[in-house]
């Protein structure tokens, strides 16, 4: 079945929308699909018949999402954990992986009418040659739209991503495009796989677990966690709305919380700014203090400086990724 | 019409208030009215006619004995056990009772959280009240159970005891993504300076690198207390297998409802991807 599900809301469902869209609205939603073989079991089906009804309610989700005015979503599809699963699943998984992707190819053009787009993160080495070929073409072939944004987590874990940032950011030392110093709590957040998306300010995970089995652990530290007992193949417009509604009531306090820790960002990166000049000061100096304003200018200077190579970095490391999927896409066509 | 829909969000959120609120009042008060039983029928059946302490203090008091041999009742105890405290106001005597009543229970290591920093700023006035409510809710039985605290960054120790049978680690946001930074910058370092290659960087190397300045397992179990649905920055590294349970508030909490929340912790079953 299509990833795209054209059926309008229901009368009730657009009315309740409405509702809670008078108040904060989550942009970006993250969802921990949990459930599925729980919900094989419970109603006496194949595992895999349970995980495939697990893919059919997420493209429902994805269309309540729209209509509630949530354009970014981000899904844990498939955990590098997972792979320790039994052949037998894993590979019914995978082959599940091959039907999804081949069939988003098969709806181009839906999905430039609405304008989606489909990024996959995760360590896809790890995945079989021929599903990196059709994930490669399914992202290069979505990457302009922008309407709204679907973020599968496939061979993913977050301890990964955010080592494979640290990695990143020590080829961008090993090029010299950047300094060590350079290193800082925002920049490894654009190291990240996630780096084109804001973190998500509703996360949710279903059938009543209440932990983030490494997903998104850097992104969501400020994000609002809400945990639902019902089993992701039962999940239903009502369940999302309620989660919407206990964003709601977290917002103003994750507000606050939110701009506490952006403060305390400004003022770290600003007293790194300030120990690396007084640091360049020494080396260059003829032990003539400078005066303050003198100080200030070279504190700008070094600022300025900082953010283009930074800037020169980030550049550089997007042109590496894209690379890397155009590549893998090329090599399906010649296949 | 967008008037409307905005009465009714207003409606249904001044309903959703309401709720909570009588929620609280009626946990406040069912908790009272148990006391007052207890307080009534106890002495009675037990023919005491002397009523020991009331107040604040009475329901701590009247769990004292029990805690040792509930820990062994549970299933599974958390090793790690991390308490995030995510309301505004603070109340040390009710975080160092939880305190020692995780150190009572047996639970190995407990830290202490706080998004602004106060648990940081405030460590030795949190040691004063965990060492005062160790006197206080275990009483006689006191001198068996030690506790070590260790100060952030640093493993200093505030308060060395012979034998140690908790550690207790206050920790802020620095210890969280400040800390993944400072071991990146480090490995850049290494990089830059030809000790390290790429290929070196890997999750179990930076695991070691943040292991190396924390000196404690990952949280088996954080207890949220507050209404804020969220870590708010707690350790985001370290948490990625850590059960998140959350508690209304952390003010006038009982023996009662940690020992449920272990409860419910020791029922969760952990698959690890399998």
């Amino acid at each position: 079945m299509s990833w795209i599900r054209e059926q309008k809301p229901s009368f009730i469902e657009r009315l309740t929308g409405n509702i809670l869209k008078a108040g904060p609205m989550p942009k970006h939603v993250a969802f921990i699909m949990d459930g599925n073989r729980r919900f094989a079991q419970k109603a006496h089906v194949q595992r895999q018949e349970g995980h495939s009804q697990g893919f059919e309610k997420l493209a429902e989700t994805l269309r309540w999402c729209l209509h509630l005015g949530i354009h970014e979503v981000t899904v844990y599809a498939f955990s590098i954990e997972n792979f320790k699963r039994s052949k037998e699943e894993v590979d019914g998984l995978m082959e599940l992986a091959r039907q999804k992707f081949s069939r988003l190819l098969t709806e181009q053009e839906n999905l430039e009418k609405h304008g989606v787009c489909i990024r996959v993160l995760g360590d896809l080495t790890l995945l079989p040659a021929d599903l990196q070929q059709l994930i490669a073409k399914a992202v290069v072939a979505t990457k302009a739209h922008n309407k709204c944004f679907l973020n599968v987590c496939f061979a993913y874990t977050s301890r990964h991503e955010i080592a494979n940032a640290v990695k990143e950011m020590a080829w961008g030392v090993e090029q010299g495009l950047i300094k060590p110093s350079d290193v800082s709590e925002v920049l490894l957040g654009e190291c990240l796989y996630s780096s084109n998306s804001p973190n998500p300010d509703l996360l949710i995970r279903t059938s009543g677990e209440v932990r983030l089995s490494d997903f998104l652990l850097w992104q969501t530290s400020y994000s609002c966690l809400v945990f639902q007992s019902v089993l992701w193949p039962e999940y239903s417009f009502w369940n999302l709305c309620e989660a919407v509604l206990q964003y709601q009531l977290s917002y103003q306090s994750l507000q606050k919380a939110q701009a506490l820790h952006r403060e305390g960002q400004e003022l770290q990166q600003m007293e790194a700014d300030r120990s690396c000049v007084a640091e360049l000061l020494q080396h260059r100096g003829n032990g003539k203090p400078l005066d303050a304003q003198s100080r200030q200018k070279e504190l700008l200077k070094y600022t300025a400086g900082r953010e283009e190579r930074v800037r020169c970095f980030l550049n550089a490391l997007q042109h590496k990724r894209d690379t890397v999927f155009r590549d893998l896409s090329s090599q399906a066509v010649v296949a | 019409m967008a008037l409307l829909y905005e009465m009714a969000w207003r409606f249904l959120h001044a309903l959703l208030y309401v709720q909570r609120a009588l929620v609280a009042w009626f946990r406040v008060h069912i908790w009272r009215w148990k006391r007052a039983v207890v307080g009534l029928l106890l002495p009675l059946a037990l023919g005491i006619h002397k009523l020991k302490k009331t107040g604040a203090t009475g329901k701590r008091t009247s769990r004292r004995v029990r805690s040792g041999a509930d820990g062994r009742t549970l299933e599974k105890l958390p090793l790690h056990l991390g308490l995030l405290i995510t309301e505004d106001e603070i109340h040390f005597t009710d975080v160092a009772s939880l305190v020692v009543w995780c150190m009572a229970v047996g639970i190995s290591y407990v830290s202490v959280y706080d998004n602004q920093g106060v648990f940081r700023r405030n460590n030795s006035r949190l040691m004063e009240e965990i060492l005062k409510q160790q006197q206080e809710l275990l009483g006689m039985d006191s001198s068996k159970y030690s506790v070590e605290f260790l100060k952030n960054g640093t493993d200093k120790q505030e308060h060395q005891v012979l034998s140690c049978q908790s550690v207790v680690k206050v920790f802020s946001p620095e210890d969280g993504r400040l800390s993944i930074v400072q071991a990146a910058q480090q490995l850049c370092r290494a990089v830059e300076q030809k000790e390290k290659t790429l290929k070196d960087i890997n999750v179990t190397v930076l695991d070691s690198l943040l292991r190396e300045s924390k000196n404690i397992p990952d949280p088996d179990l954080v207890l949220k207390f507050g209404p804020v649905e969220s870590t708010l920055g707690f350790l985001p590294w370290h948490i990625r297998l850590t059960e998140i349970i959350s508690l209304p508030s952390h003010v006038d909490v009982s023996y009662d409802d940690l020992f449920g929340a272990l409860q419910r912790y020791a029922t969760c079953e952990q698959r690890l991807g399998k």
